[in-house]
C-alpha cells in the first residue's frame, strides 16, 4: 500500500489490479503478443516501492541508466545524457530524505527526459540545431523547475526535429532517432526522441513539445501515451518559441496514469507566460482511485464523436480498423459513439502551415549569432547574420523561414496569414459545436503506422500531409490524448497505432479518466517494443 | 514505398461543406481528375516534382510568386545558389498548396489571434532583476566586457 505520508499533491489509493471488468479484444492484424495486465502506472509503483523500502532511488536510477547505456546506440533517443554520478548523487539524497521521514514529491524518484527544445540550466539546450550547438541557458523552463521542486530526476535531454520542424526526427541537426518497435523506422516527430526513450523504458515520463501534433504523432508510433493540453494550461517559460499561438508542452508515459501525474505536475498559472491560464488545475491524478472499473458500463451516458473526415480514403485500412475496433470497446464500455462531421477540416492543414511558418520566420529571428549560439566569421554585421544563421539552421527550418518571410511580407499578409487566422475561427467554432453535442471526439493520430527512416524526406507536402489528423486541435489550442489501442503488420510483431482523444478546452480531467478506463479495459494489447527485455516490472 | 501523390481537393464556401475530403492516393505518378458540383482547383502533384495546376472558374491569385534570393535577404540567411535552386520550387510548391485558403468564403469571420483569450495576464511594468548575468554573458560568443561585440555595420546604398 501507499505511504502515508502525503504532501499536498500526491495522490490517493489506486487500484492496481482488478479481477473482473469489461473487456475488448484489441484490432490485431498482427501476430498478437502474450495477453498480459494492462499498463500500469509506473510512477506510483515506483511511489510505493520507495516507501515500503522495497528498493532504493539509488538503485532504481542505476537500473534505467544502465537500459539507456544499453539501448541507446540503437536507439540514438538522447542529444545530451546526464553524468551517471549527478543522477545518483540526486537519487542519494532523495534515499536519505525517505530515511529520514521526511515528505518526498509525487514525481519522488521518477527518471524523466526532456525534449532538447525546453531550456534546462545545468545541460546542453540545442533545439536540435547546430545553431544553439553547446548552449546552456540561464535558467530552466517552468515545467522542468516544476519537475525538479517535486522529486523528479532529469537524465537527459531527448532528440527532435530541428525547433520542432518536422515528423520524424529526421531534420535533427544532430541524429535520426529509431523507433523501438523496429530500428528501421522512424519515432515520429517532432518529439521522437521523447516517445522513443518512453516506449524503450530508457525514462519513466517524458516531456515533448506539441505544435501540430508533435506529441500526438510520435505517441502513436511508438506505442506510448502523450498528451497535448490545453493552451495555456502548461506555462511555455522556457520552450524555444516555434509558433507561438500554438505550442505547448506535452507529456509522454507509458499509461495514461503516469502521463496525468505528469501533467498535474507540470500544470498551473505563470506569472512569466503571458499566456498561460489562470484557470484552476484540477487535480488530475487522484480521479484514478476513484473510477470503479468493477461496474459493467464504466462510461455510460458517455457521447463519443467519431471524427468521419479522419476515416476516409487516404488512411490505411490497418488504422481504420484499429479506430473502429476502438469505438467497439467504447461502446462495450458504455459509450454511445456517433459519426461526426467536421466541416471545413481539410482546410486547417494549409491554414496551419502558413500560421507556423509566419511565426516561426519571427520567433527565429532571434538566433543572429550574436548573444548565444554558434557565430560565423563576418567582416561586417549583416554578412555575421546571414552567414551565423546559413550555417547554423538545417534545410527545411531555412525554408519554412522563408516561407514565413513571404507570407507576412507587406500586401500579403491578408492574403495569407489574416485568412489562416479566419480559416482558425472556423475550426475553433466547429469543434466547440462538436465538443457541445459530445463529451470527446476520436480519430487516429496520424494516417499511418511509422514509416521506413528516409521515405518521406524528399517530398515536404507528402510529409506535412500526414499532420492532418492533429493540426486542427492546435489551431483550436484544445486538449488530446493519445493512447495505443491496437497494431497493424510491420516490424517483428507489429506496429502500434494510437487512438487520439479530443476534448473541450480545459477538459483533460475528462480525457484522462476515459482514457484511463479504456486503457486498463483493453486485452490482449501489450505495448512494450521487442528491443526490450520482458521484464514484468515493466 | 514510392514517393506519393497528393491530391488536394478545395472547398468552396464554409456555409456547404459537402465534399470537404482530404485524399491521398496511395499509389505515385498522376492520380485521375474526379469531376464534382462544386467549382474547385486541383493540384496535382507527380513524382517528377512538377505542379500541374487546373484552375476554374475561380480566380486566379495575382500575388507574384515568391523571390527566395529576396526573401532570404529579408530573412537574413545567407542562402548558396545551389540552395535557392533547390529551395525555389518546393517553396514555389507549398506557396501555391497555401493558394487554396484564396477560395474560401470567409466574409465576415473574425480573424483569431490564437485560441483563446482570457482576461489581460499582463504584470505591472516594473522592472526586475535577473540573476543569472553571468549565464547569460558566458553564453555570449565574442564578448569584450561590457560589450557584446559584433563587426562594423555598412550602410546599404
Amino acid at each position: 500500500m501507499l505511504g502515508t505520508l502525503q504532501p499536498p499533491r500526491t495522490l490517493s489509493r489506486f487500484p492496481l489490479y482488478l479481477t473482473s471488468r469489461p473487456v475488448t479484444l484489441c484490432t490485431l492484424t498482427a501476430q498478437s503478443p502474450p495477453s498480459t495486465s494492462p499498463a500500469h502506472s509506473q510512477i506510483l509503483s515506483i511511489r510505493h516501492s520507495l516507501l515500503t523500502r522495497q528498493v532504493t532511488a539509488a538503485q532504481l536510477a542505476e537500473s534505467y541508466l544502465s537500459r539507456l547505456r544499453l539501448t541507446e546506440p540503437h536507439l540514438k533517443s538522447f542529444l545530451h545524457v546526464s553524468d551517471s554520478d549527478a543522477v545518483l548523487r540526486q537519487a542519494a539524497l532523495l534515499d536519505q530524505r525517505i530515511a529520514g521521514g521526511e515528505d518526498v514529491g509525487p514525481l519522488a524518484g521518477v527518471v524523466v527526459g526532456v525534449k532538447d527544445n525546453i531550456c534546462t540550466a545545468d545541460m546542453p539546450s540545442t533545439g536540435g540545431s547546430r545553431v544553439l550547438e553547446g548552449y546552456r541557458p540561464a535558467y530552466d523552463a517552468t515545467a522542468v523547475r516544476k519537475i525538479k521542486e517535486l522529486g523528479g530526476i532529469v537524465v537527459g535531454k531527448t532528440n527532435l526535429d530541428e525547433f520542432g520542424m518536422g515528423s520524424t526526427t529526421e531534420a535533427s541537426a544532430f541524429q535520426v532517432t529509431a523507433n523501438p518497435w523496429d530500428v528501421s523506422r522512424v519515432p515520429g516527430g517532432s518529439s521522437g526522441g521523447s516517445a522513443a526513450a518512453v516506449s524503450a523504458r530508457q525514462c519513466v515520463v517524458s516531456l515533448g513539445s506539441d505544435t501540430g501534433g508533435s506529441v500526438r504523432q510520435p505517441a502513436s508510433f511508438c506505442g506510448v501515451v502523450g498528451l497535448k493540453p490545453t493552451y495555456g494550461r502548461v506555462s511555455r517559460y522556457g520552450l524555444m518559441a516555434y509558433a507561438s499561438s500554438l505550442d505547448v508542452i506535452g507529456c509522454f508515459g507509458s499509461s495514461v496514469a503516469d502521463t496525468g501525474i505528469l501533467l498535474h505536475a507540470i500544470s498551473g498559472h505563470d506569472r512569466l507566460d503571458a499566456t498561460s491560464s489562470k484557470r484552476e488545475v484540477p487535480d488530475f491524478a487522484s480521479q484514478f482511485a476513484s473510477i470503479n472499473l468493477l461496474e459493467s458500463k464504466p462510461l455510460k451516458g458517455l457521447r463519443v464523436g467519431v471524427i468521419r473526415e479522419t476515416l476516409d480514403e487516404g488512411v490505411d485500412a490497418g488504422v481504420i480498423s484499429a479506430i473502429r475496433g476502438a469505438a467497439s470497446h467504447l461502446e462495450e464500455l458504455g459509450c454511445s459513439v456517433t459519426e461526426i462531421s467536421l466541416p471545413s477540416f481539410s482546410l486547417g492543414l494549409p491554414a496551419y502551415y502558413i500560421l507556423a511558418s509566419s511565426e516561426s520566420s519571427s520567433n527565429l529571428s532571434r538566433y543572429d549569432g550574436v548573444r548565444y549560439g554558434n557565430q560565423a566569421v563576418a567582416d561586417e554585421l549583416n554578412s555575421l547574420y546571414g552567414d551565423s544563421r546559413a550555417k547554423g539552421f538545417g534545410p527545411e527550418v531555412k525554408m519554412r523561414i522563408l516561407m514565413g518571410t513571404y507570407g507576412l511580407s507587406a500586401g500579403y499578409y491578408d492574403a495569407y496569414y489574416k485568412r489562416a487566422q479566419q480559416v482558425r475561427t472556423i475550426i475553433r467554432k466547429s469543434f466547440k459545436t462538436a465538443l457541445d453535442e459530445n463529451d470527446i471526439l476520436i480519430s487516429p493520430a496520424a494516417p499511418s503506422a511509422a514509416y521506413k527512416i528516409g521515405e518521406k524526406i524528399d517530398d515536404p507536402l507528402a510529409m506535412y500531409a500526414g499532420d492532418i489528423m492533429t493540426v486542427n486541435v492546435n489551431l483550436a489550442g484544445l486538449p488530446a490524448l493519445v493512447l495505443p489501442c491496437g497494431f497493424v503488420e510491420g516490424g517483428k510483431v507489429g506496429l502500434p497505432v494510437g487512438l487520439q482523444m479530443i476534448g473541450a478546452a480545459f477538459d483533460e480531467e475528462k480525457l484522462l479518466k476515459v482514457g484511463h478506463i479504456f486503457e486498463q479495459t483493453l486485452q490482449n494489447c501489450r505495448f512494450v517494443p521487442p528491443l526490450i527485455e520482458d521484464d514484468t516490472a515493466w | 514505398m514510392g514517393s506519393r501523390a497528393l491530391l488536394m481537393l478545395k472547398g468552396v464556401s464554409s456555409i456547404a461543406p459537402k465534399n470537404q475530403i482530404f485524399n491521398f492516393n496511395c499509389k505515385s505518378s498522376r492520380s485521375s481528375n474526379s469531376s464534382f458540383s462544386f467549382s474547385q482547383v486541383v493540384i496535382n502533384h507527380n513524382k517528377n516534382n512538377k505542379v500541374r495546376r487546373c484552375s476554374t472558374t475561380t480566380t486566379q491569385s495575382s500575388l507574384e510568386p515568391p523571390d527566395v534570393s529576396r526573401l532570404a535577404e529579408t530573412a537574413r540567411i545567407s542562402l548558396t545558389p545551389s540552395e535557392v535552386e533547390e529551395f525555389a520550387p518546393k517553396i514555389q510548391q507549398v506557396i501555391d498548396w497555401f493558394g487554396q485558403l484564396q477560395d474560401v468564403d470567409l466574409h465576415s469571420i473574425e480573424p483569431s489571434i490564437r485560441a483563446d483569450t482570457e482576461d489581460s495576464n499582463l504584470r505591472d511594468d516594473v522592472p526586475e532583476t535577473f540573476e543569472n548575468r553571468e549565464s547569460m554573458i558566458a553564453a555570449v560568443p565574442s564578448y569584450e566586457e561590457p560589450y557584446i561585440k559584433v563587426p562594423k555595420v555598412l550602410n546599404k546604398e
